[in-house]
């Protein structure tokens, strides 16, 4: 036995450094222990290939909280969001292209259809509103909807009070969102079929739902609520990648005294009597702590770092059944120059290529992706959210060179017919992705010059997110809110006292948010007040 | 223009019937407007061939509300409900069948060469029992007002606050937990064996265009509960087939005081200063009363107003109501039952045969929906209602009732043909032939029913026999939508009695009685029209 904590947290994702700066800030002495040689957990950059830096799993920034990058004074520390700007979805005979640029986007619709056109700000107006209503739902703690007691209630007052202020015809809309499927939501304001499909694409990224289930109007909102300086539904990138925002966060982290160790693979959580007492490391090291926060999913941390039989039976059932199924991969691409959409070729304009790239040109299209990944195989012909990010931040290659970052869907977690992700199925996935790519952009396959190809298995192996769910754990309705991670323990806090949760596994999900880690800091301190101060 | 009545029903259908049978006992002077020869609706039953008589649409009964059966003293009118002692079995032609009982101790015991599951199924049984007792509270209560909750709001709140803490603290965790999920997730995490899994989540999906593994079918599954069965489900019949059941209804009605008229085809629902007076006739006849009921579905209830009456929010909001359907029909006449395999005593056949041997099979099915196309490899849910009810085929004979999935409303190519029908016909036949090898010689007559037959024939937009997807998106509050989801529907004095409103489809007479209870609220408020009232000083609102 060595050291003595207030805090340690197990794992430097993005979460887990919020989570540490939060109670670093507040006068805890924190450490943060990261398997990894580098924190950020999904939120990492790598040189992956000389001179090709990468995004390697999450690759976009904008969800992050507002409140969290002022409190934190992040943009001191690094951060800095540059924008994406537009959609561009290529089509076998055309395309469909929204920006921010108004103008451009209502010709390009107009020439699908005129009522999409006029419809386009309409719902623009409805989807704002309602990120507008349900932003602060991600700042609130969930109540067990078991439990009568009044003061764990009390914060949803205001929004039922929000919510009754909403026109008729919003409200209507919200209780659609949390019910509806992507498209059947969307189908209301359009009716031109890639414009629909685009338009509902969001709502599929990181589930293993198709467009057209229940659900998926959510996960539509979910990344609707991205914001960049101020601008909703607006994506960005961070300078540097991703890791340079876990970096920003770290340093904030270090900057409250917050100790940071990489290299530092916890082993097991230290249990006496009902309460947490510290963690042990895989060098058999022990670091004493009053409290412990995992930033690891559920299932990593109550079915492999706590010793069987210190849970309760049915925690631990619910713990089993929560769903995980990875649905996602990734493939990144070094590139010898820029890819040619044939519906739009470079030497008309390349600035279709710095915004976000939908393959997915029709409603059945990302069906039928769905429908292969159902039956246990990836996606003949996958969506894929496609960005060069060098376009918005030339330093990640060599210059002249590109990265392109392409985020799958889907790529079933489990394989049918006793296939499983060897190497074989992972080069066949790759190969997917590419031909799906340069069905619309021929010349792709001559540029690329490396690729790094991540299946869900790999996603778990290295970034150990169980089943390589990059939510930590499915963002369906049954598993939001008071039900994230476990009935009954929607509020950081574990059946080991002094353990909480505060990563991705918790309310309000997952994506480069820092909210849960946010919370479950503010919790923590909350419970801090209310007990003697450690000595 | 006739006029002295209280409250007009459109629509015959059991719940139109039901709710004027219900207003009728409250005083009301009520008449029942159906557009067909005969009521009953989804309630029917069709004479396939001398002697032979199918349930023509809807053939499980076990939904009919027991305090609706009280009320109208429907039993000294004529109703006898059968109940058959096997709930449902799922046949495998490789395996043994799959038995639920009505009593799931039975059923545990028939699962012993499933041993994990025999234990399983018990407990899976009590936590669908006592989610489904709180859905019951939840059917027989009318949607709050989100808006402008009332006292009585407040109440029922309370009410239904009690019957939640009498649930237990773990029980309502799950409660919220189980009904956004897909059905093959709620029997999947409870039960292995497959066909075990299908026989039970088909109850999730039939009817709809959902798969087993679209979220919110576990919704389906135990809202259907909520009427009894717990997991494995009920199943009764008429005696006589459904169309007995609407025969009885319609004579409790009139021996309460209403009148029902069949050939009465309402075109058109009559307004004064956005308030519904009466209605009109496809023969010019107009008839008015203080409460114009309509158990048609939601959209065609639409399109009886004048439009500029409902206005264009509201018509934007009904042309988006989910009604898709992809659910056929096909009635058969068979002179003889050959040997099911697997299936030693026919009353193992006695209730919902499920043709669905997994949750994939479920789910490739309800894909064709998607795609416009009709299953090759169907999902079927048949009754033999004749080895239960005697009366419904000559001695020796059966009738059978199949439910076909999916044969989409919407056709990918092309439109519904003779030929197209004459196909699911044979295609349901073919996969009943593989677990009763000679099945299809015994037919003696059949009927097929496309969803498009079934708009036409059964006046259902769409050929949505549940008169609307029963969503998550569209169900309680919201059914058929936020603001209407009281049975006050687009104007004043317009009312929503049909499986469109709360608590939804199927022959239960839930939205009807329901929607009786709020009609009789809002008369209460305002003086009874006397008899010889001059129409055009029908009383205001309030």
């Amino acid at each position: 036995m060595t050291n003595r904590y207030d805090a340690v947290v197990i794992g430097g994702g993005h979460n887990g450094l919020v989570a540490a700066a939060y109670l670093g800030k507040a006068g805890l002495r924190v450490v943060v222990l990261e398997r990894r040689h580098l924190v950020g957990g999904a939120a990492v950059t790598e040189e992956v290939f000389p001179g090709f830096r990468f995004s390697v799993a999450s690759y976009v920034v904008s969800l992050l909280r507002p409140e969290i990058i002022r409190e934190l004074d992040l943009p001191r520390h690094g951060l800095e969001i540059l924008p994406l700007d537009g959609s561009f979805t290529p089509l076998d005979d055309g395309y469909l292209w929204m920006t921010s640029d108004h103008g451009r986007t209502m010709h390009n619709l107009r020439r699908f259809s005129k009522r999409d056109a006029e419809a386009y700000d309409e719902f623009g107006q409805v989807m704002s509103d309602l990120v507008r209503f349900i932003k602060p739902i991600m700042g609130v703690v969930p109540p067990d909807p078991a439990r009568l007691d009044p003061r764990q209630w009390l914060p949803m007052r205001p929004l039922w009070r929000s919510f009754r202020a909403l026109p008729p015809d919003e409200r209507v809309a919200f209780v659609q969102l949390m019910t509806m499927s992507a498209v059947d939501f969307v189908s209301q304001w359009f009716e031109t079929d890639p414009l629909i499909a685009t338009m509902s694409s969001w709502g599929i990224i990181g589930t293993f739902l198709g467009i057209r289930s229940p659900g998926t109007a959510y996960v539509m909102l979910h990344h609707y609520m991205g914001e960049v300086d101020g601008a909703f539904g607006a994506w960005g990138v961070q300078r540097g990648g991703t890791g340079a925002v876990s970096e920003a966060i770290a340093s904030a982290a270090r900057s409250h005294r917050v100790e940071i160790r990489t290299e530092a693979e916890v082993d097991r959580v230290l249990v006496e009597g009902d309460r947490a007492v510290g963690v042990a490391l895989r060098t058999g090291e022990e670091i004493r702590a009053r409290h412990v926060l995992s930033n690891a999913d559920a299932r990593r941390t109550f079915l492999e770092l706590v010793e069987p039989g210190t849970l309760p039976v049915e925690f631990e059932r619910e713990v089993r059944r929560f769903k995980y199924r990875g649905s996602s991969g990734k493939v990144n691409l070094a590139l010898d120059g820029l890819p040619e959409f044939t519906s739009l070729p470079n030497s008309e304009t390349t600035e279709h290529l710095r915004g976000a790239i939908g393959i997915g040109p029709s409603v059945d299209y990302l069906e039928r992706a769905y429908d292969d990944a159902k039956y246990g195989r990836f996606s003949r012909e996958p969506f894929i959210d496609l960005e060069i990010l060098t376009l918005v931040d030339p330093s990640m290659a060599p210059p002249g060179k590109h990265v392109a970052s392409c985020f799958v869907q889907y790529a079933p977690y489990e394989l049918a017919d006793g296939e499983v992700w060897d190497e074989r199925n992972r080069e066949a996935f790759g190969d997917a992705v590419v031909d799906a790519v340069a069905r619309f952009a021929p010349n792709i396959k001559e540029l690329i010059l490396h690729r790094q190809i991540l299946t869900p298995k790999d996603i778990e192996d290295t970034i150990g997110l169980t089943e390589g769910n990059i939510f930590q754990g499915e963002l369906t309705l049954e598993q939001l809110f008071w039900n994230r991670p476990a009935p009954g323990y929607g509020r950081f806090r574990t059946p080991i006292r002094n353990l909480w949760l505060c990563g991705s596994a918790t309310h309000p999900g997952g994506g480069i948010m820092g909210a849960p880690g946010r919370l479950a800091a503010l919790e923590v301190l909350g419970s801090v007040r209310r007990m003697p101060r450690a000595s | 223009m006739t006029s002295g009545y209280d409250a007009i029903v459109i629509g015959g259908g059991h719940n139109g019937l039901v709710a004027a049978a219900y207003l009728a006992w409250a005083g009301r002077r009520v008449v029942v407007l159906e557009r067909a020869t005969e009521v009953g609706g989804v309630a029917r039953t069709v004479e396939l061939a001398p002697g032979y008589r199918v349930p023509a649409l809807m053939h499980d009964v076990s939904g009919l509300r027991g305090s609706v059966i009280r009320h109208l003293r429907l039993e000294s009118h004529g109703l006898r409900v059968l109940r058959p002692p096997v709930a449902a079995v799922g046949l495998d032609p490789e395996g043994d069948p799959v038995v639920l009982h009505r009593d799931p101790k039975r059923t545990a015991e028939g699962l012993r060469r499933r041993p994990r599951d025999a234990a399983a199924f018990g407990r899976f049984d009590r936590t669908v029992r006592s989610v489904a007792s709180f859905l019951a509270h939840l059917s027989a209560t009318t949607p709050p007002d989100l808006e402008r909750p009332s006292l009585q709001d407040a109440l029922t709140g309370l009410r239904l606050g009690r019957a939640l803490r009498r649930l237990g603290r773990r029980p309502v965790r799950e409660l919220v937990r189980v009904l956004p999920m897909p059905v093959a997730d709620l029997v999947g995490d409870a039960l292995e064996d497959e066909p075990l899994r299908a026989a039970i989540a088909a109850r999730g999906i039939a009817w709809t265009v959902m798969g087993p593994w679209t979220p919110g079918s576990a919704a389906v599954l135990l809202l259907r509960a909520a009427r009894g069965g717990g997991a494995a489900g009920d199943v009764a019949y008429a005696e006589g087939g459904p169309g007995a059941l609407a025969v009885v209804l319609a004579s409790a009605a009139r021996g309460f005081g209403a009148d029902v008229r069949t050939e009465a085809e309402v075109t058109a629902v009559l307004t004064r200063d956005r308030r519904a007076i009466g209605v009109r006739l496809a023969s010019g006849e107009e008839i008015t009363a203080g409460a114009v009921v309509s158990a048609v579905d939601p959209k065609r209830t639409l399109g009886l107003l004048d439009p500029m009456d409902s206005g264009p929010t509201l018509l934007w909001r009904g042309r988006n109501l989910r009604s898709p359907a992809s659910a056929a029909k096909v009635n058969l006449a068979l002179e003889g039952l050959p040997r099911f395999t697997g299936v030693d005593h026919p009353a193992v056949l006695s209730g919902r045969i499920v043709l669905g041997r997994s949750i994939e099979h479920l789910e490739r099915a309800a894909d064709d929906h998607k795609y416009g196309r009709i299953s090759e490899a169907p999902f079927l849910e048949i009754t033999i209602p004749s080895l239960t009810d005697t009366t419904l085929a000559p001695e020796g004979g059966h009738v059978a009732s199949i439910l076909f999935h999916s044969a989409p409303y919407r056709l990918r190519e092309g439109e519904w043909t003779d030929d197209l029908r004459g196909l699911v016909g044979d295609l349901a036949l073919k996969a009943v032939e593989e677990h009763a090898p000679g099945f299809s010689d015994r037919v003696v007559a059949r009927q097929v029913l496309t969803p498009v037959d079934l708009e036409r024939d059964f006046t259902l937009t769409g050929g949505c026999v549940l008169h609307l997807e029963p969503g998550l998106d569209q169900l309680f509050a919201w059914r058929p939508m936020l603001g209407h989801a009281r049975y006050r529907f687009a104007v004043p004095g317009l009312y929503l009695a049909g499986s469109g409103a709360h608590p939804g489809g199927e022959i239960t007479g839930g939205p009807g009685a329901n929607a009786a209870r709020e009609v009789l609220a809002d008369l209460r408020r305002r003086p009874r029209v006397p008899a010889s009232r001059d129409s055009d000083r029908l009383p205001g609102p309030g």
